[in-house]
């Protein structure tokens, strides 16, 4: 082989790693305004995310992971730096462009659930898909289908005030997959629940990585829901360790 | 895409008291409006029907209505018989002359007494006017001091039913013998008599207050305007008889219209004030939720039109209370002076597609400004921020 020809490979196979990252966030730092005083929460913060990766981003409270994870869904902006997630600077995108990215790019997973609970769990997961040119036919079909693999197809028409909590976080995964996003984000999906119900939620993250190939990247506080995760990234005062 | 209506209508019937109380204050000010205007119509359409396209009214110029105008009886079988009048036949009089008078008459369950219109009519009277019928008793009988009155007379005057007696003036009483009905129209609030006992009983004679001609078709009145009020001598001017009711209701009915408006609009503010109070409530309780829908990526605008339906909707409902309310005062008849004749009418609410249409719009109106600035409020609400503090 040639000097050359090594040259060429070596290009290639970093070309081919390129495209497999789905997130790229370059020197990003998040400051906010409490008290008259400014608080540095991300400084200057570099991380790459493969596609189809599952990733825990841990650290102790107020270290930024949130935040970090807000600014990666485009539900914050960056004080400074780039955000690029599958070839798109979402630092640079207005309001409602950011709103139809998120729409069509993010599926979020909350500690808390946050379905509407005047809507059924069928219309709760329905909802995403109003933001889609799915036919009204078509949306019910594919939101059952997303409570068939979240293990609740027999829930459709429950209200969330009628579910278990471990019941509402699949709901609320089933929503976050409904309109197969390239990424689900997750923040602290396990916090609000009892071990058992935990578990299954966590299984059920692993399996929508490894069976559908999602990407995820998920908070938590929890080493046991960590342990699930591919990569487990250690953030401290703004900055990864 | 828009966040489903059925999202805002759940949401109203979650907090049922707030909801109640504010939709409660809107209705009362729709009732109040659609009442206003219910009645206004009803008033103008009791004075419309009271008119004929076929039949001009020949007054005094310068009067603006029956009482103040005076026409000499040498004058009446020329008007009778002025270019475009139609021919008289025994079962259809061309001409009715007749004098009008108010009298003052007390008013049963209030204090005081109240003017009622009397109209001397000649004996063909009730033939010049066809859909008049007598559905108690009997017409007076000329020469004698007998009486009939109009069906929204009845029982609501002292004196005035059937078998009962009044004073017309002092020391001249009269006996109804028969009520009758004239299709909802002002002669319904009239006390019919001899057009000879009304003359003789006020010193009248030789004068009537207006002369009504039957023409020979609606076409015909320009002819018969040119002739009447082209002979100078007269000094008389001829009206259609439906203009001529128009102009007698515009008083009345713009008075009520406007009352109920103003009344109206005082109170909107209030309710509206409590629509604010309501959705800003809402918005302030729903925090995490509207965090969640932006998160998911409704936009603000969607966030925004979403509010502003709810708040409409909620505006809604009152007014359809609030309608259905004025609807029921249908079945009220109420008693009032018109202004042009300053004598008491008794007039129907008449809840018209317009009327109906105007509360709606207002109630929709009170919901849409209540609801802007909560609207306003969830639009702006960042995701992050509402979800940490939801």
């Amino acid at each position: 082989m040639t000097a050359a020809e090594t040259k060429a490979e070596t290009k290639a196979e970093s070309k081919a790693e390129a495209a497999e990252v789905l997130i790229s966030v370059r020197g990003v730092v998040k400051t906010y305004e409490r008290g008259g005083e400014t608080l540095r929460v991300l400084d200057g913060l570099d991380l790459d995310v493969k596609k189809g990766a599952f990733e825990a981003l841990m650290g102790p409270s107020g270290s930024g992971k949130s935040t970090l994870l807000n600014l990666i869904a485009g539900l914050d902006r960056p004080t400074a730096g780039t955000i690029t997630v599958g070839g798109k600077r979402i630092d640079e995108l207005g309001e409602s462009a950011l709103a139809k990215w998120r729409g069509d790019t993010i599926g979020f997973v909350f500690q808390s659930f946050n379905l509407l609970p005047v809507l059924t769990a069928l219309e709760n997961v329905t909802l995403p898909l109003l933001l889609t040119r799915v036919a009204a036919k078509e949306r019910e079909a594919r939101a059952t289908t997303a409570l068939r693999i979240v293990g609740l197809e027999d829930r459709l028409h429950h209200y969330p005030r009628q579910l278990s909590g471990g019941q509402e976080q699949r709901v609320a995964i089933a929503r976050a997959i409904v309109n197969d996003p390239a990424l689900i984000v997750a923040d602290e999906p396990t916090g609000d629940l009892d071990r058992k119900s935990a578990e299954d939620v966590l299984s059920l993250l692993e399996r929508l990585n490894k069976q559908l190939g999602k990407t995820i990247v998920m908070v938590t506080h929890d080493p046991a829901a960590a342990e699930r995760a591919s990569i487990v990234r250690r953030l401290d005062k703004g900055q990864l360790q | 895409m828009m966040i489903p209506l059925r999202y805002n209508l759940r949401s109203l019937a979650v907090r049922k008291t707030t909801t109640f109380a504010t939709a409660f204050g809107i209705a009362l000010v729709v009732f109040v409006l659609a009442s206003a205007l219910m009645l206004s119509a009803g008033v103008r359409k009791t004075m419309r029907t009271s008119g004929h396209p076929d039949v001009a009214i020949v007054m005094r110029k310068g009067s603006d209505n029956e009482l103040s105008s005076t026409v000499e009886s040498a004058s009446i079988n020329v008007i009778a018989a002025a270019p475009g009048a139609k021919a008289s036949t025994p079962d259809l009089p061309s001409s009715s002359p007749e004098l009008v008078i108010v009298a003052a008459i007390e008013k049963l369950g209030a204090s005081g007494v109240t003017n009622v219109q009397l109209r001397g009519v000649p004996e063909h009277g009730m033939r010049f006017r066809p859909e008049m019928r007598i559905i108690a008793g009997r017409a007076p009988a000329p020469g004698q001091d007998e009486v009939m009155i109009g069906a929204r007379l009845r029982g609501r005057f002292r004196g005035l039913d059937l078998g009962q007696s009044f004073e017309i003036r002092k020391n001249r009483q009269a006996r109804v013998v028969g009520v009758f009905e004239a299709g909802g129209t002002s002669h319904d609030s009239e006390v019919w008599m001899d057009l000879d006992l009304l003359r003789t009983s006020f010193s009248r004679q030789g004068y009537v207050s207006s002369v009504r001609v039957r023409l020979s078709s609606p076409a015909a009145f320009d002819a018969f305007r040119a002739a009447i009020e082209g002979e100078k001598r007269f000094g008389f001017m001829a009206l259609r008889e439906a203009e001529f009711y128009e102009k007698q209701s515009e008083g009345t009915s713009i008075f009520i219209s406007a009352i109920g408006s103003i009344v109206s609009v005082f109170f909107a503010i209030g309710a509206m004030i409590g629509a604010m109070i309501t959705m800003y409530g809402a918005v302030a309780n729903r925090q995490r939720e509207i965090g969640t829908l932006r998160a998911i990526g409704f936009s603000r605008r969607a966030i925004l039109l979403s509010f502003l339906l709810e708040s409409t909707s909620l505006a809604l409902i009152g007014g359809a209370v609030g309608v259905a309310g004025a609807m029921a005062m249908g079945f009220v008849k109420i008693s009032m002076m018109n202004f042009q004749s300053w004598s008491e009418m008794v007039f129907t609410f008449d809840p018209t597609p317009q009327v109906i249409l105007t509360a709606f719009t207002f109630a929709a109106s009170m919901g849409l400004l209540g609801g802007f600035l909560p609207a306003i409020r969830a639009a702006r609400t960042s995701p992050v921020e509402a979800m940490r503090g939801g």
